[in-house]
């Protein structure tokens, strides 16, 4: 294992932002910790950089045990969600901070910079300001910048936090190319389900402090463990008092057996349609299904269906 | 697009390249009509402070008028004699004496209370200790006292008679204690915001990437600090060049301790007009370059910090 956390605990006075957390995080993985705002994992993620120290608890990188460690010699590159660059130096200057505080022969660091300004496709902007770059070409400095001092682990809080939404896609398929690339151990914070499905191998789902659920994306989200997990990743609806999928659920004709009902309203969001229905219970759970289901079943606002699960 | 909207560009393609008045007037933007923000400061300025100075340093010049005719020769007469008699008048061994006095002091003052500043202000920003709001009411004190209370509590502090056996009476360190004191305020006020305003992620990165606590603070911190470094630096070199009452006292009346203030004031006393305005001309030219250079200076670095 990497990094594995043993029940790390911090608290600030008598709130408990991180709470008891286990988990060990594989070698060379990208892992995503998912959680609403406020559920304490970009605390997590400074506790593993060193940038907060924690009441209890235990934290091992590749078998060292750093807990009382200074963050300036654990060795971790650290990507701050606002990017924190060195607004007085040039991009260059800037991926070379952590070889020149290493006191690298200024070769070897020209060199490092160079190959670490086309790997993050900064070519040309060697000699730019960050104040001269885009939110994406600063996130991409401050990468190249973590990168440079070799981590043995990077860690990325709310990396597309601030950008606008198509630079966001864009960038999200770049960092899990990279990673492909070079293969060091990662963790990255995201409020954002879509994100981290589609980055992450591993994730983690963290809620009020605590961890939910961890485990690979597809298994999370078909086997969600709690209440929490089922509504958190993915669309979430009730149906007969239980959470479901609303992809998991179909339109029938009303038939013996079933719960009838009306549908109350219908949304066309393009490919997917989402038909929200009105039971005789009293629920309201939404169906969702593709355009093609909605134009053969041929329902309309009023219409007396049933509603069951999918085999 | 990280380059500032300018003038607002046609929607049909890039706006025709403007060069020299018309480039210029397109970069200008004024809240009260073309040039009437600048007019309306220019206007006040002159009111309260540029007309009286420009009249100061005519007298400096001796251009009163003492007509003896208008033509070519009345204006040359009257500029290399005026010239003359300025030149004359501020190289007297006192007069570069009191300037010399007064700038060295005031540089080096200003130098100080830069490096003071910061650490004071990093102790108000970072900190937290028991009385602190006393001490932040302490530093804006000389805002507040006439400086002759200033001058009046030097000398019972470091007097002849101090109670502390430390006397500072006519010597440059007394000197230079009343303006350390009577600049503070600028120095540190000038940093303290700006320091408030670093949100601590830069810092924090530096530490990740392997800084100890002096590089982070050389190679992060005090970067982005010097536009108001500097910005204090100018305002308290303006505060000292300029000042009186402080110092009056404890420098007493000899010529080694005579600052280009206090000579102008004992040139007044003798009614020396013509030579008062002369030196205060030549200090007034020499402040106003040397705040022009800072300011020069700090407006450089700020442009490559914006974003």
């Amino acid at each position: 294992m990497s990094i594995s956390l043993s029940h790390l605990t911090k608290r600030y006075g008598a709130d408990t932002v991180v709470n008891d957390v286990n988990v060990e995080i594989p070698e060379g993985s990208l892992t995503a910790v998912l959680g609403p705002s406020g559920s304490g994992k970009s605390t997590l993620l400074k506790l593993i950089a060193g940038l907060e120290s924690p009441d209890e608890g235990r934290v091992v990188i590749e078998g060292d045990d750093v807990t009382d460690v200074d963050p300036r010699h654990r060795d971790i590159g650290f990507c701050f969600q606002h990017y924190a660059p060195f607004r007085h130096m040039n991009v260059a200057r800037n991926i070379g901070f952590g070889l020149r505080v290493r006191k690298q022969p200024k070769d070897v660091i020209d060199a490092k910079v160079a190959e670490l300004i086309e790997l993050v496709r900064l070519d040309g902007k060697a000699k730019s300001y960050p104040a001269q770059l885009s939110g994406g070409e600063r996130q991409r400095m401050a990468l190249a910048r973590a990168l440079a001092i070799e981590p043995r682990v990077l860690l990325l809080d709310e990396p597309f936090g601030a950008l606008d939404a198509q630079v966001r896609t864009e960038l999200r398929q770049w960092v899990k190319e990279l990673h492909r690339q070079i293969k060091v151990t990662t963790i990255l914070v995201t409020h954002d389900q879509d994100e981290a499905m589609e980055v992450a191998d591993q994730l983690l789902i963290m809620h009020q402090g605590r961890i939910e659920q961890a485990g690979e994306p597809t298994e999370l989200y078909e086997r969600p463990a709690t209440e929490f997990v089922h509504g958190f990743l993915g669309p979430t609806t009730t149906f007969k008092g239980a959470s479901v999928r609303p992809h998991d659920l179909e339109l029938v004709a009303t038939s013996v057996g079933a719960i009838e009902g009306n549908v109350q309203s219908i949304m066309e969001l393009g490919f997917e349609v989402q038909v929200t229905v009105s039971l005789s219970d009293g629920s309201t759970p939404w169906v969702q299904m593709s355009r093609n289901e909605f134009r053969s079943i041929n329902v309309g606002v009023g219409s007396p269906v049933s509603i069951r699960e999918r085999d | 697009m990280d380059t500032p909207a300018r003038a607002p560009s046609s929607e049909l393609g890039a706006p025709p390249a403007r060069r020299g008045w018309r480039r210029f007037s397109s970069r200008a933007r004024s809240s009260f009509g073309l040039y009437g923000g600048a007019s309306l400061i220019v206007g006040y300025l002159s009111i309260i402070v540029l007309i009286p100075i420009a009249a100061v340093a005519a007298h400096g010049f001796s251009f009163s008028i003492h007509t003896q005719g208008w033509g070519a020769a009345f204006w040359h007469w009257h500029l290399s004699a005026g010239f003359a008699t300025f030149w004359h008048d501020i190289t007297q061994p006192a007069a570069i004496s009191a300037i010399r006095l007064s700038l060295w002091l005031s540089l080096s003052v200003a130098a100080i209370n830069a490096v003071m500043g910061v650490a004071i202000a990093w102790v108000l920003v970072r900190d937290k200790f028991p009385g602190k709001w006393f001490l932040e009411a302490f530093i804006d004190l000389p805002f507040a006292l006439p400086t002759i209370v200033v001058g009046v509590v030097l000398l019972f502090l470091y007097g002849t008679a101090s109670p502390l056996k430390i006397s500072l009476f006519e010597t440059w360190m007394g000197l230079m204690v009343a303006l350390l004191f009577v600049t503070l305020p600028f120095s540190v006020r000038a940093v303290q915001p700006v320091l408030a305003s670093l949100d601590g992620e830069s810092e924090a990165a530096a530490k990740s990437l392997g800084a100890g606590g002096i590089r982070t603070f050389l190679w992060v911190v005090l970067p982005s600090l010097w536009p108001a470094v500097l910005g204090g630096f100018g305002l308290a070199f303006a505060r000292a060049i300029g000042e009186f009452g402080s110092i009056s006292l404890i420098a007493g009346g000899i010529g080694r301790t005579t600052t280009a203030s206090s000579y102008i004031y004992n040139l007044t006393q003798g009614f020396l007009w013509t030579n008062a305005a002369a030196v205060s001309t030549a200090l007034l030219v020499l402040s106003l370059l040397i705040l022009i250079a800072t300011n020069v200076f700090a407006r450089r670095i700020q442009r490559r910090l914006a974003s």
